[in-house]
This record gives structure tokens, sequence and C-alpha cells, in this order.
């Protein structure tokens, strides 16, 4: 226990430009972010048993270059599914999904996803699951080794190189897969629920890193959640998608000044207030609809879909 | 009375303990118990073997058929010192083992291969099922008599016969390890740039080890099975050709004699694989039954 508390409480050293010479300056992306665009998507899925089941239906959604967009909804309404395209996983049966203007063909280089579970690799320590994404890209193992120390500290996990994932606790596995998503410098980011997981406390500091880490180089976000405040206190644009099968109802700029600060503190601010209602009058009709749906089911026993 | 007794003298007897003496009991309670299971296996041991003795002298039991003790044991000294019919008991044990080691070795490498190829594409694995299956159900021995035919009395029928009864048995189990990999940890290392060979390697073949270790234990046992088995059906050494021809000279000690020489074998090796896959999979979070079976 006395690792959770010692990196639990680190908060994330900002590297000064000078000392990180890996990076280029605060603001200047090494890599360029890059726009999403989603037009007229539609994913069905076949069942085993041969019944289509729509998923998504004509979704159409843009993020702007190195921008911070949250995407809400019911459970099952889709957003995951939203996420496997864009990072080129599964391809969608009707439209068309573009990264910086060109169509999403398989997996693509300035891509990296984070998972709602863990997908450390158990058996490696925590080094060699962040050097992992360097290696993967071909770089030699003593470099992409000591890229993944420099993240370490970053996410203030340095000392902790040789530890294997499940002696760590779950804010730690985390700071390490932002770490290992973050290393290969992607120009778009996509996080699944990355902190659904965790206590109230450790998620609001893992939202505080994510941001501090977000601003050093700005890749576009894709950010899933069913967390209404965490959308708001992380993204400039919060998408509602309605209950199954999903699409955008209705998309709403965060006008919040950035940077953001604690999102502890910023949830008291009128203007946060003021959002956190708009939405959720949006999205509590959709969450009442998935609701109701799923009770009407077990109790009729039926399919309705 | 007494566990009621002994219940109540505890909690008495711990809130005056320091840390010190909590430990020092513990590891007594540990010792304790050691020495007791150990004390209850040895006491099993003498019955066993001390009745069996017992039985045969009395002739209640017929040694002629049964054999003795006494008689395994002069037996065992005898090999020793003069060797058996087919040169010295070494080179007995040698011959057998290099046939049950060969056969693993090769049997091992084919099952881990193929139940990965067969793991990762979904179509093969679809094809070929069926007809893995079919040859799954054939008793596997009977092959023996048609590996002596093809490749004679030498060693390569018995090391053909043991990596294939290996080959099933691990094969099975790789499959199944490959199946069971979490999507998850592939989904990641695809989306991080891995190719297929980089995944394969990072991601499917370590996660799969698990099961394809344990079946290292029960393929090992399948290995010793095969190559004594093919040395029955025909051959000029082994311990296999021992017990053979114990057995047409109605001598049961000699039977059990190389029974036990192989036991002894079977066990270290085991031994050896148990290490083995506390090494390879040192990375696995102690599961409480591990950590209960300490002695």
């Amino acid at each position: 226990m006395v690792l959770s508390e010692r990196g639990e409480h680190v908060l994330i050293q900002t590297a000064p430009a000078g000392k990180a010479p890996a990076r280029p300056a605060p603001g200047a992306a090494a890599s360029e972010a890059l726009a999403i665009e989603l037009t007229a998507m539609t994913k069905r899925f076949v069942n085993p048993k041969g019944e289509v089941f729509t998923a998504l239906e004509d979704v159409n959604l843009t993020v702007e270059p190195g921008s911070f967009c949250a995407i809400v909804g019911p459970t099952g309404c889709g957003k995951s599914t939203t996420l496997t395209m864009v990072a080129g996983l599964d391809r969608p049966s009707a439209g068309l999904v573009r990264v910086g203007g060109e169509p999403v063909r398989g997996i693509a280089s300035g891509t990296s996803f984070m998972f709602q579970t863990d997908a450390l690799l158990p058996w490696k320590s925590v080094l060699g699951n962040v050097a992992l994404g360097p290696i993967f890209r071909g770089t030699s193992k003593r470099k992409a080794q000591s890229t993944a120390k420099e993240w370490l500290r970053r996410v203030g996990l340095a000392g902790f190189e040789n530890h294997l994932p499940h002696q760590l606790s779950g804010g730690m596995r985390k700071r390490v897969s932002l770490a290992a998503a973050l290393i290969n410098e992607p120009s778009i980011l996509l996080m699944d629920e990355p902190f659904g997981a965790l206590d109230v406390q450790t998620k609001a500091i893992m939202s505080n890193e994510l941001l501090g880490l977000w601003e050093e180089s700005r890749p576009s976000v894709m950010f899933v959640t069913h967390d209404l405040e965490e959308a708001i206190a992380l993204a400039d644009k919060v998408v509602v998608i309605t209950a199954g099968p999903g699409t955008v109802k209705a998309v709403y700029d965060v006008d919040l000044p950035r940077p953001r600060g604690a999102v502890q503190e910023i949830r008291f601010e009128p203007r946060f207030l003021e959002l956190h209602q708009q939405i959720w009058e949006s999205l509590r009709e959709e969450v009442q609809r998935a609701y109701s749906r799923t009770t009407d089911t077990s109790r009729t026993g039926g399919d309705r879909s | 009375m007494t566990a009621l007794r002994s219940s109540m003298h505890e909690p008495l007897a711990l809130p005056a303990s320091d840390e010190a003496s909590i430990a020092a009991a513990a590891r007594r309670r540990a010792r304790n118990r050691r020495l007791k299971v150990w004390g209850a296996r040895a006491l099993t041991l003498m019955i066993i073997v001390g009745g069996w003795q017992l039985f045969t002298a009395q002739k209640i039991v017929d040694p002629f058929f049964f054999g003795q003790p006494t008689g395994i044991v002069s037996q065992l000294k005898d090999w020793i010192q003069h060797g058996t019919e087919y040169g010295s008991l070494w080179l007995q044990i040698w011959v057998t083992m290099k046939e049950a080691l060969l056969g693993f070795l090769y049997g091992v490498i084919a099952g881990i291969f193929f139940g990965v190829l067969l793991g990762q594409i979904a179509f093969l694995a679809d094809v070929l099922g069926p007809y893995i299956k079919v040859m799954n159900a054939i008793p596997r021995i009977v092959l023996g008599s048609i590996f002596t035919v093809w490749l004679g009395l030498g060693t390569s029928s018995k090391v053909l016969l043991a990596a294939v009864l290996v080959f099933f048995v691990v094969f099975f189990n790789a499959f199944q390890g490959v199946r069971e990999v979490d999507r998850n940890l592939v989904n990641n290392a695809r989306v991080l740039g891995a190719s297929r060979l980089a995944i394969v390697r990072h991601v499917v073949l370590p996660s799969a080890l698990t099961w394809i270790i344990a079946s290292l234990h029960v393929a090992f046992g399948f290995a010793v099975i095969g190559a004594i088995v093919g040395e029955f059906l025909g051959a000029t050494q082994g311990l296999g050709l021992v017990i053979a021809s114990s057995q047409n000279h109605f001598s049961p000690d000699g039977v059990f004699a190389a029974m036990l020489i192989i036991a002894v074998i079977a066990l270290t090796a085991e031994g050896l694989i148990g290490q083995l896959e506390r090494r390879l999979l040192a990375w696995r979070p102690p599961s409480p039954t591990e950590t209960a079976a300490g002695a």
C-alpha cells in the first residue's frame, strides 16, 4: 500500500523544454494534430443467429485538430464502437471515417487508444510495457527504453520501472497505460472510459494529469465516458449520443477557459453548472429511454430490436 | 472437549505477544505441520511396503505372482552389479531416456507450432479441426506397431511414438491457450503498431504459455509411456525390453524393479518441469492456493 500512496499523489512534473530533448516545446506538437471527421457513418453487426443489429446510424461528427471532444450517451449506444472505427480496428458498414482528410483504412500510425480495462501485458515490467509502442514501430530496444523511462518520469512513476503491473494500484496502472498511449506521440488519442473503474478521488487526479499532458502536445482527443461532469471538465465539445441505434443528438461547446485547472474545483463554477444543466436535460431523455428498454425486454422476455 | 480447550487457550496467550513472538509461533506451527505431514507420509509407505513384505512372506499372497519388496531390492542390486541381459542397467536407462526426451522435444515443438498456427488462423482451424479430432480419437498406441514396421527396432520408432503421444496433449493446450488470449491485449498491440508476428511473439505466446506449461507435466508422462510401449513392441535395448523379458521369465520382481526406476525418472522430470514453470511464469501474482500449499 505504500506504493499506491507514493504513486497516487505525485502530480505530473511538466518537463521544462530544455530538459527533455526528445520532446518539442509545449504547444508545438511533434506529430501534427489531425481532424477526425465522421460522415453519415453507420455500423451494423450480424449476430451468430443471422439477425442484423444497428449499433450506429448516420453519425455525423467533426473533431477539430487539437481539440478535446467528449462523447456521452447511455450504456450500449455505440460510443465505444465509434472509437474502434476511428482507430481502424473495425470498418463502418456505410459512410466515411476520415482522419486528417484521409479515409481510415486499417490501423494508422498516428493513433493511440486507451482502453477501459487495463491493456498492460502482465508478464512485462512497467518499463517493458511502456516501451512496447516504439519497439513495435521499429525503434531499437535501448532507445525505446530510455524514452519509456522519460515518460514514466512524466507520469510520476520514476522508480517503478521494474515492477510488474499486478504490483501496482489501479491508479498507477492507469498512469502506465497513459504513458504507453502517449509515448508514440499520437496525433489522435482515443480514450474509451479510461478512468471508469477508478474511485472518485483517483479519477479526479488522473483527469488533471491527463489535461496537463494533453496541453503539452495537444493531440486531437475523442474521450468516451458516461460521467457527464468528467466530460464537461475535460472537453472543448461534448457530443450526446442517442440510445441505440446511436446517432448524434446534440453537440455542446464547452467555453470554459483553458488551462482548466483542477477538475475538482471547476465543477463549482456557474458556467459549468449551467452547461451541466443544459446537457443533462438532453442526456437524461436518452438514459431513460435506454433504461426503460432494458426493463421492458426483461419483463416481456422478448427482443425489441 | 479438547478442541474447545485449545481454542480457548489461544486467545489468552496471544494478546501479550509482540510481533516477533507471533512470527515465531507461526513458524513453529508451520514446522510442526510439515513434520506431521512427513511423518504420516513415511508411515503410509511403511504400512504399504511392510504389509506387502509380510503378506508375501507369510504366503497369504503368492510372491510368485506379486513379487516381494526384498526381491525387488535384490533384483535392483543384481542389475546394478552385473547388468541386465542386454547390457548395463545404465545403458538401458539412457536408451529409454533418450527416446523419451527426444520424443518429448519434437512433440512439444510441433504441438506449440501447430497449436499457435491454428489458433491464429481460424480458417485453417475450421478446415483441419475434424481431421485432428479423428486422429485424436484413434488409440495412438496402436501406431507403435506400424512405426516399428516402418522404422525398425532402433530408437527412431520409439521417438516417433513418444512424439505423437506428446503432440496431441501440447497441441490442444496451445490451441486453447491462443484462443483464450485477451482480445483487449491484442487490440492494444495492434493500435500500437505491432505486426502479426510481433503480436504472436509479445502477446500470444507469453499468454498461451500458462496453458502450454500446464500440459508439459502430462506430456512428459506420455513421452515415457511412448518410449516404454515402443520398446515392448520390439527393441534391442531399453527398460521396456527389460520389463518385457522379466515378464517372459515370470519375474514380477524384475517388472516392479524396472517400474521403480521409471517412477524415479518421471518424478525427477516432473521436478525439473515444475522449476521451469516457476521460472517462466514468475510474473504471475501469487494465488491464494499457491501460498497456502507451501509444504
